[in-house]
């Protein structure tokens, strides 16, 4: 009897815990997702991922006071924000794609500066009151668990993007030309296929699944200039982890680090922040390729 | 297409061009230095980064008392000038920065810093220079205690006097029972220590302590085991968004009804930006705008300021504006610029803070002493005014927060130079 | 290039050297942050010996500065108080520990993978410093009273004194590094940043050449931090972030990776640029996210790079993937 009830308690305190997890391990999930499409068709480290991130809960933010419907809002500020991804991938990212990845590693890091700087200018340094609308905000029931409601919102949207994203892959034209590219470059430019469409639609893909991510995050963690920047980083460790090349390796690592970091959470505070670089050294030490990478994919 | 040797000569040259221009190049820079009429008062401030904000409250402060002198006169027959340097909220620059103002500026005395790490280094570059120095808003201990120097002094409370002054007024308000949150990082040790310190002293029951790792969102596990175990108040030390989204998921809990939460302090800067459901709770607040009582001199630097910069003074521009003015009243006191004498001059005075009562900065440790109140954010704002979100409920008296002078001279040395 | 530009520089180059003090006091800044010049050169050279010489990314060398730097401070305060040549030594080892510690890890990726470890287990003594904070005060710094010399009745070394003792160390680590891209080692690195499975096949284990680049670029950013922090009289933890490190790459492309002095001059450009632009605007950093991708678009090779021919890696054409080659095909380089 003793037992059930110590166990009832550890089984009460873990569920919320490991439903952030699974949210926490989505949001890193889908970055990840964009950066690595990123990298892999073009080798570009996209440094700046953070701040499109940032740039659309911020575009966000500004339709939301004019009263536009979160929804709509989500929408259109995504498609902003790809526009902007796509000017500065013609400018500024394209004369890059046949250089060493440090170059665009650089630039990227020089743009995250100035994005930065131009959202401190523009909303101010602080947290700005991005808030997601009210029935999206309170508590849902769900067995005889109470779960935050904008939680699950945030999961079932996520899950309707990896899904479109699946969808374009393997069941459109357009996905099945990336899939090839990203195999074998060379050879679709001999069929005839415009690849640098093909590199702009992929960075679209890469900007517009950070842009939806960082809306959605803005309501949860709130938005400030640097929002983006801080999810960057467990993103970044979850292509290392996942390994790069691999879209269910995105969505596992995206997990593993996810849970691992809300589980320490609560058993071992203190951790919390090391746990994924831990993680990470012990993935590389056993499988250097990464969980579901490619062997000698970027050496 | 030229040749590469004319290639190597353009660039030869263009090189050769930059460098005379680098290094020319701050000749174009108007002349700084002490001239004879001008006085300056070196600012060393946190003005572009995340602080940028208070930064700049703070500068409004001290210009606005600068402006005033120098309509009356200016100090010691001259009018008096800012010389205002961003430390780009890095300590590293900003003892760079420091020392420039001292060595190459020659400001005879330096004010600012509200990061806590960079006023105590830019403390200690005062004392390698030998020139007084006031932290205008950087709270940690150390400035006036373990690393304290003779030419520093603070006019913030320091993280001590904060936790004391609220766990005073939350003992008297709600009563013994707490419930500890705790940033895991240095502040909010120093926090956890300072509350700690009144279980001794008032009696408190601590019935739970969690520490958060810096960033946590999610408080739902923390928030459940507060509602069981019913502490008259939660203690909640966690800043900037930590602190959001604990009392967003303190209201949407509903905890907010039962269990009051209170924070050691609030800062207008950011409760302005709240949204409206995160302007909830209980909290320190050093000084008010609208708690300045029937000091004249406070009701006509809230009015300027207002009708100056369209919104009310927060804590920061108050610091800024104290700092200044008690720099300034130093200066004529020493008649001069000598900067033992002007520390001396500092030491012990009786001043009024922008409010009713008085405060001094304390020959033991240069510390100001001042009152600190306590009361509840009004989401939403009071009156039909959206900036007045504070309503004050109790103001514990300086001496009563602060760490005893006789404790203080035990971790305190100054080390006035002979 | 040509001999006459060459002494020249040279010679200009010992002049800045010896005259630094006067020529900060001349250009109204103060002496110490002549000193900080030499720091962030001498980390902008550890970085030059993996990204410019091996063909290395390297983006968490701040994290060994940072260490070096920790590593003086603490001793100082906690161990010996007035030994400066101790205290730099002490930071220099500690320095290299940090760098041997991960070398194990690091070595067993190229690319950008190397380049994320190198991100990520810098933050991960990020950490450690930020959470450590019973002894290393956590993100309130650390503060420290300059050593003396040697003993407790050595020279008191200020401003002036100070910048001369770091330029001695700076002049020998840079003699050091001069003959160490020389030697039979630093030739193998340079032969990895070009084409690493060729040197594999020529029996070289690059492995264990890139651990041992890796230690000694941990060695001399240990050195550097070890000297910046009894410069400052301070330690904290944003010292070894890796926008830190991010800086210190920027200042080895802008003078140009893969030379000796190309690091030394990014390091001036880029920290007085800085310096002098906080002072003048609240948008400097614009500014110097603006230098940053004008250098990589325009100036890849950096300013040295462009007059010096031994320059290495400064190979624009990414030949080290087939995919890559495929690529440069496409646009019509040369593979």
């Amino acid at each position: 009897m003793l037992c059930l009830s110590r166990l009832r308690q550890i089984v009460d305190r873990l569920i919320p815990e490991i439903i952030n997890g699974i949210v926490l391990g989505a949001f890193y999930a889908i970055i990840a997702i964009g950066l690595s499409l990123i990298m892999n068709l073009t080798g570009t480290v996209n440094l700046a991922h953070g701040s499109f991130l940032t740039l659309a809960g911020y575009l966000a933010f500004v339709l939301l006071q004019y009263g536009t419907n979160f929804w709509v809002a989500l929408g259109v500020s995504a498609i902003l924000t790809v526009i902007v991804g796509l000017i500065v991938e013609r400018s500024m990212i394209r004369p890059l794609y046949k250089r060493i990845p440090l170059y665009s590693l650089l630039l990227t890091f020089g743009l995250s500066l100035i994005f930065e700087e131009l959202f401190r200018k523009i909303w101010g340094p602080q947290a700005v009151p991005f808030s997601a609308p009210q029935y999206l905000q309170g508590v849902t029931e769900v067995g005889n668990v109470l779960l935050p409601t904008y939680r699950l919102v945030i999961m079932g949207v996520l899950v309707i993007a990896m899904l479109g994203l699946l969808f374009f892959l393997y069941r459109t034209r357009m996905g099945l030309r990336l899939r090839g590219a990203v195999l074998n470059t060379e050879m679709m430019a001999a069929l005839g296929i415009n690849t640098q469409t093909l590199y702009m639609m992929n960075f679209a893909i890469g900007i517009f699944l950070a842009a939806v991510a960082g809306i959605l995050a803005s309501g949860l963690i709130g938005l400030s200039p640097t929002m983006g920047n801080g999810l960057l980083m467990p993103a970044f460790i979850t292509v290392v982890i996942g390994g790069m090349g691999s879209l269910a390796g995105c969505l596992v690592g995206g997990l593993l680090v996810g849970l691992a970091t809300s589980i320490t959470t609560l058993y071992a505070p203190a951790f919390s922040e090391i746990v994924i670089y831990i993680l990470m050294a012990a993935v590389l030490l056993v499988r250097p390729r990464g969980l579901f990478g490619e062997e000698g994919l970027f050496g | 297409m030229k040749g590469p040797q004319s290639r190597r000569d353009f660039v030869k040259v263009t090189t050769v061009a930059a460098t005379a221009a680098i290094t020319g190049f701050p000749a174009f820079i108007p002349q700084r230095g002490e001239a004879a009429e001008t006085l300056l008062l070196g600012v060393n401030e946190e003005l572009t980064g995340v602080y940028a904000y208070p930064a700049k409250n703070e500068v409004r402060g001290m210009q606005m008392a600068v402006d005033a002198r120098n309509k009356k006169g200016g100090v010691l027959g001259r009018q008096v000038k800012l010389s205002i340097e961003d430390n780009v909220n890095n300590p590293g620059t900003a003892v760079e920065k420091a020392r420039k103002q001292f060595e190459v500026d020659k400001v005879p005395v330096l004010m600012g810093c509200l990061n806590s790490a960079i006023a105590q280094a830019v403390s200690n570059v005062a004392v390698q220079a030998g020139k007084p120095f006031i932290v205008s808003g950087g709270h940690t201990d150390t400035v006036t205690g373990a690393q304290c120097h003779w030419t520093s002094f603070r006019t913030c409370h320091s993280t001590w006097a904060e936790t004391h002054a609220t766990g005073l007024s939350i003992a008297k308000k709600f009563g013994k029972k707490w419930y500890f949150i705790t940033p895991d990082y240095a502040f909010g040790h120093s926090l956890l220590d300072g509350y700690k310190d009144l279980e001794g002293k008032l009696g408190i029951q601590i019935v739970g302590s969690d520490l958060t790792p810096l960033g946590t969102t999610d408080f739902s596990a923390y928030l459940t085991k507060v509602l069981s175990a019913k502490p008259d108040c939660l203690v909640a030390m966690v800043q900037g968004e930590d602190l959001v989204n604990c009392l967003k998921q303190a209201n949407s809990f509903g905890l907010l009804k039962r269990i009051p939460v209170a924070g050691p302090q609030g800062e207008l800067e950011v409760f302005w930006e709240l949204p409206p459901e995160a302007q909830v709770g209980y909290f320190g607040f050093e000084w008010y705008y609208k708690n300045v009582g029937n000091n004249k001199e406070a009701q006509a630097f809230v009015k300027d300021y207002m009708a100056q910069f369209g919104e009310p003074p927060t804590a920061r521009s108050a610091f800024g504006n104290i700092t200044a003015n008690r720099m300034m009243d130093a200066i004529e006191e020493a008649k001069g610029t000598e900067p033992v004498k002007i520390c001396k001059a500092l030491e012990g005075k009786h001043f009024s803070p922008l409010t009713a009562a008085t405060a001094y900065y304390r020959a033991v440790d240069h510390q100001m002493v001042w009152p600190m109140s306590f009361g509840q954010v009004v989401s939403g704002g009071q009156g039909g005014d959206k900036k007045d979100i504070f309503k004050i409920l109790d103001t514990q008296p300086g001496d009563a927060i602060e760490q005893t002078a006789a404790e203080q001279s035990k971790i305190c040395k100054l080390n006035y130079p002979s | 290039m040509n001999r006459y530009a060459n002494i020249a520089g040279m010679s200009l180059l010992a002049i800045v050297l010896l005259a630094m003090p006067e020529i900060m006091n001349g250009i109204k800044l103060n002496v110490s942050l002549g000193t900080t010049l030499l720091l962030f050169a001498l980390a902008a050279a550890s970085v030059n010996l993996l990204v410019g010489y091996t063909g290395m990314m390297a983006f968490g060398n701040a994290a060994f500065f940072g260490v070096g730097a920790y590593g003086s401070a603490l001793f100082t305060h906690y161990i010996l108080p007035d030994n400066m040549v101790v205290a730099t030594i002490v930071g220099a080892v500690a320095g290299t520990l940090s760098a041997f510690v991960l070398a194990p890890f690091l070595i067993r990726r190229r690319g950008i993978y190397f380049a994320l470890m190198t991100v990520a287990f810098g933050q991960v003594y990020y950490f450690i410093a930020y959470k450590w904070s019973n002894v290393t005060g956590g993100e309130d710094g650390f503060s420290i009273t300059r050593p003396r010399l040697f003993g407790a009745h050595g020279m008191a070394m200020q401003g002036a004194d100070y910048y001369y003792y770091v330029l001695v160390i700076f002049l020998l680590v840079m003699a050091f590094l001069y003959f160490l891209v020389r030697s039979p080692f630093g030739l193998s690195l340079r032969a990895i940043s070009q084409n690493e499975v060729r040197v594999r096949y020529l029996a070289i284990n690059s492995d264990r050449m890139l651990f041992k680049c890796l230690v000694i670029s941990g060695m001399v950013a240990g050195i550097a931090g070890s000297l910046y922090s009894m410069s400052i009289n301070f330690a904290y933890p944003l010292l070894m972030d890796w926008h830190q490190s991010g800086d210190f790459v920027m200042m080895t492309i802008l003078g140009g990776a893969g030379t000796l002095w190309g690091p030394f001059l990014g390091a001036i450009i880029y920290t007085l640029a800085s310096n002098v632009l906080s002072s003048k605007t609240e948008l400097w950093q614009v500014f110097i996210g603006a230098l940053f991708v004008i250098c990589v678009l325009f100036f890849p090779k950096g300013i040295l790079g462009f007059l010096s021919r031994t320059a290495t890696t400064t190979e624009d054409v990414d030949t080290s993937t087939p995919r890559a080659r495929a690529e440069a095909v496409i646009e019509g380089e040369p593979g």
